[in-house]
């Protein structure tokens, strides 16, 4: 059985580019490995070894898997297809431009137009000349990757409430803006100044234009309110509504009927003014969490689209996950997750379904035991036979839950919202007293008193005080290439004592390269070599990356079977026509420590039956700026820690060249975990840097944690903040970005505090004009965000790179 | 002073173009990507 290697087309950043570089990787997704392609991959480091969806192609082909991208037309009398498709890897125009023009020229290539914003291609081709699955190809040549996945959609959704934002932004601004400029005449002059019908003419004209404030732009708070009204609550927006209410309807009352009884004053330019601050508010709101939004969807698509699907005859093909009926038998490779929930037919497993228990525990599973859609196969390539599909799995649940988590609250939110909610009732009621009270003494006051109290207060200080500052600081580390996974880890990392690191592929890099190779007498170099990749090509570890990378291409697999990993030691299988092989640790392969290497390199042995067979070596790089960020950190007034399976020597080793406050090699999953444990009862609070399989139970056990970048999926998926560079001094800015988050969160809760304690009195005892009311409101509003905004442009982050695009491309 | 009961409702009007404007901006997807937004003359076609 031929075994398809999975790719997965990465693009790389280097510093201070804010274009992607292509990577080419044409020989690898054809299966036909060309040594341009090799060398090519290998000098841009791409190359991420066996991972969770394989690239292949012809599963776009597939009708069922078509239609819901394709539109099917004849024009001409010739078959058009019009597919929407999005291409994953590109963040700026110039990649829209690449993509296009890779298109563009293809037999059968219609038209071809890629959006950047929302990364998505629209296709117009014909299906009699060409198919899909080539048009693909020429995509993936070029480094990107199409995908007819639902994110297309979601996109698309976002930048429909984008628009919509910024649409009654504008209408709010520009009518606010001319209206205030009606006001000025009114209060440049004195009373009887102007001349009556030109200040009428003043005031239809602001009237005029207050309506599509109102009545349009206003739309998100009436309907807010309108939400809580009926559920029985008072929310942030329903004093806002009333309060626009109240000062729109009074202001037309004395439009229309000027010598009523309603006053002579208009509130138009107040109503308008903080209409348009409050709205700004939202939509930097919006805009901060869509950067990040994004950025989720990618990382929460853990279900691959392909899998493989045993056919009658026994071979296993590759079929969209759309087409798997229950009863299907499906393989599923390690690092891959399930498609489907179903019953294990492989003699054993292991599986990670932190998805459901939130621990990362590999748990074991044997023949008959039930598997999860979207758990994670940790060991070999494993069968199992399917029950549930698509909705009715219990992943498809977890999924609409852990859309609402994104929109969850940090707790300082929730605590503010809490006081808010009585606060609020309480400004409605003295609202009603004072204008009751009024009422009584000067009826023309009555009204504005009680305007100016409902205006004035800004509740939107106190719930927007740690959102927005939170918010700002999400994008401005988003900008960075740091994703915050949840808002609540910017407090808690602020609040921290410790950093633990990993070593392997978090202060080294995770690219080993093999170097010395010493083999038992009588074995060949080469047959070495294949057997070790043989079974490291099933591995997700560096080393085992290292081992399947180096040998040379074209070399076919030998057959293997009975594959068993145990993470953090090593890998035994049994390769065909040779006998039964151990790869790994010293201690796994049944080894002393005397055959080991005392240089301090990370080594891995290849045992068989009989013994001892053979020992690579490895050399690892550590990142550049591994020791600038530990001493970062120390500045910082933080405690570090490397934390390594390692041997003692290497550890030692990597310690010292980052200058590290205490090593702790040799480390056993369970061991790191013990560790992080006994750090956490001594009062540390600790943040974990990590990257591969070994890393899991430890990164959730900790305060905060870190993901580098090109970790393994699963790491990724369970860490507070995912640093998609790879710079290990990401971990530093993102500390001192939280620290000053915290602080901007302070200020600003002190400044609501402050402000309504002082300005309602103001206003009940009737100093406060409307006028002034809305302005003090809008101006609180204006100053608790750009006291946020500060944290959006990285202030306080001392080298503020900005390596633009990383993310999403707004 | 007469002429500012021309002005004042041109001044309304203007705003309402301006808006429409606005509209067609948007909608043309101009606001779609702000930070990219320049780099479209740069572009080929």
């Amino acid at each position: 059985m031929t075994y398809i290697k999975p790719m997965h087309p990465q693009v790389n950043y280097p510093r201070g580019m804010n274009e992607a570089v292509v990577v080419p990787n044409a020989g690898r997704v054809l299966g036909d490995p060309t040594p341009d392609a090799a060398m090519a991959t290998h000098l841009f480091g791409a190359h991420r070894g066996p991972l969770t969806v394989s690239d292949n192609f012809a599963v776009l082909d597939d009708p069922v898997e078509q239609r819901d991208f394709t539109e099917y037309a004849e024009v001409d009398g010739l078959p058009l297809a019009e597919s929407v498709l999005m291409v994953q890897g590109m963040y700026c125009a110039a990649c829209a431009d690449t993509v296009e023009c890779a298109l563009q020229d293809l037999p059968g290539v219609q038209s071809a137009q890629v959006h950047a914003a929302t990364r998505r291609l629209t296709l117009r081709w014909d299906p009699a000349q060409t198919r899909m699955s080539s048009l693909a190809q020429a995509v993936g040549c070029t480094g990107y990757r199409l995908l007819p996945m639902q994110q297309a959609l979601s996109i698309s959704e976002r930048l429909r409430e984008m628009r919509q934002a910024i649409w009654r932004l504008f209408v709010a601004g520009f009518c606010a803006m001319q209206v205030m400029m009606y006001a000025v005449p009114a209060y440049i002059t004195e009373p009887g100044e102007i001349p009556t019908d030109i200040h009428q003419l003043l005031r239809w004209a602001s009237w005029l234009l207050s309506l599509p404030v109102v009545f349009f732009a206003s739309g998100p708070f009436f309907s807010s309110a309108w939400r809580d009204l009926k559920q029985g609550r008072v929310g942030m927006d329903t004093p806002v509504s009333i309060g626009i209410l109240v000062t729109f309807v009074v202001s037309s009352a004395v439009v229309f009927d000027p010598t009523g009884p309603w006053g002579h004053e208009v509130w138009f330019d107040s109503l308008t003014m903080f209409v348009f601050f409050l709205l700004g508010g939202r939509y930097l709101e919006l805009k901060a969490r869509d950067r990040t939004a994004g950025a989720l969807d990618h990382l929460m698509s853990r279900l691959p689209e392909v899998c493989e699907r045993r056919t009658p005859a026994g071979v296993f093909e590759p079929v969209s996950v759309r087409r798997l009926m229950p009863n299907d038998v499906v393989r599923v490779q390690a690092g891959q997750a399930f498609p489907a929930d179903g019953e294990l037919m492989s003699a054993a497993a292991t599986v990670d379904e932190a998805l459901l228990t939130g621990e990362s525990h590999p748990l074991s599973r044997t023949q008959g035991d039930t598997v999860i859609a979207g758990s994670f196969n940790l060991a070999g390539p494993v069968d199992f036979r399917v029950d549930r599909l698509g909705r009715d799995t219990r992943f498809a649940q977890i999924v609409s839950l852990m859309e609402k988590a994104s929109t969850e609250k940090p707790r300082l939110a929730v605590l503010a919202d809490r006081i808010a909610a009585p606060f609020l009732v309480l400004v409605l009621l003295g609202a009603a007293l004072g204008g009751w009270y009024w009422w009584q003494v000067d009826h023309t006051k009555a009204l504005s008193v009680a305007v100016a109290v409902l205006i004035v207060t800004c509740p939107c200080a106190l719930s927007l005080a740690t959102p927005a500052a939170m918010l700002a600081a999400a994008g401005a580390l988003a900008k960075r290439g740091i994703l915050v996974r949840r808002l609540q880890a910017l407090e808690s990392l602020a609040h921290i004592n410790g950093v633990v690191f990993d070593k392997t592929g978090t202060l080294t890099l995770d690219v080993l390269s093999l170097g010395e190779v010493r083999v038992r007498p009588g074995v060949a170099l080469s047959d070495a070599h294949q057997w070790a990749a043989a079974l490291a090509r099933g591995s997700l570890h560096p080393a085992s990356r290292a081992l399947a990378e180096a040998q040379a291409p074209g070399a076919v697999d030998a057959g293997l079977s009975d594959v068993l990993e145990k993470a953090g030691q090593g890998m035994q299988g049994r390769v065909a026509g040779a006998g039964v092989f151990r790869l790994g640790s010293a201690e796994f392969c049944g080894l002393d420590a005397n055959t080991a290497s005392d240089g301090g390199s990370p080594v891995v042995h290849l045992a068989d039956e009989k013994g001892w067979v053979a020992t690579f070596e490895f050399r690892e790089t550590i990142r550049e700026d591994a020791r600038a960020a530990i001493a970062s950190l120390r500045d910082l007034g933080l405690e570090t820690w490397l934390l390594s399976g390692d041997r003692e020597h290497s550890a030692a080793k990597v310690g010292e060249a980052v200058a590290v406050d205490h090593v702790i090699a040799g480390a056993s999953p369970e061991r790191k975990l013990a560790e992080l444990v006994a750090m956490q009862a001594r009062g540390v609070q600790v943040a974990m840097v990590g990257d591969g399989l070994n890393d899991g139970p430890v990164l959730a056990r900790a305060n905060v944690s870190f993901a580098l970048g090109r970790a393994a999926p699963l790491a990724q998926a369970h860490s507070d903040y995912v640093i998609q560079s790879g710079r290990v001094m990401d971990v530093a800015d993102a500390v001192r970005l939280a620290r000053n988050t915290m602080r901007v969160v302070k200020q600003n809760l002190a400044w609501a505090a402050l402000y309504n304690f002082v300005s309602i009195p103001l206003a009940l005892v009737g100093w406060m004009p409307p006028w002034l009311a809305g302005l003090g409101m809008a101006l609180s509003s204006l100053l608790v965000i750009s006291n946020a905004l500060r944290l959006a442009s990285g202030a306080g982050v001392s080298d503020a790179h900005t390596r633009v695009g990383m993310i999403a491309p707004a | 002073m007469d002429v500012l009961y021309l002005l004042i409702p041109v001044s309304v009007l203007l705003v309402f173009g301006i808006i429409g404007i606005f509209w067609w901006a948007l909608k043309s997807g101009q606001f779609d990507n702000i930070e990219r937004e320049g780099e479209r003359i740069l572009r080929g076609d």
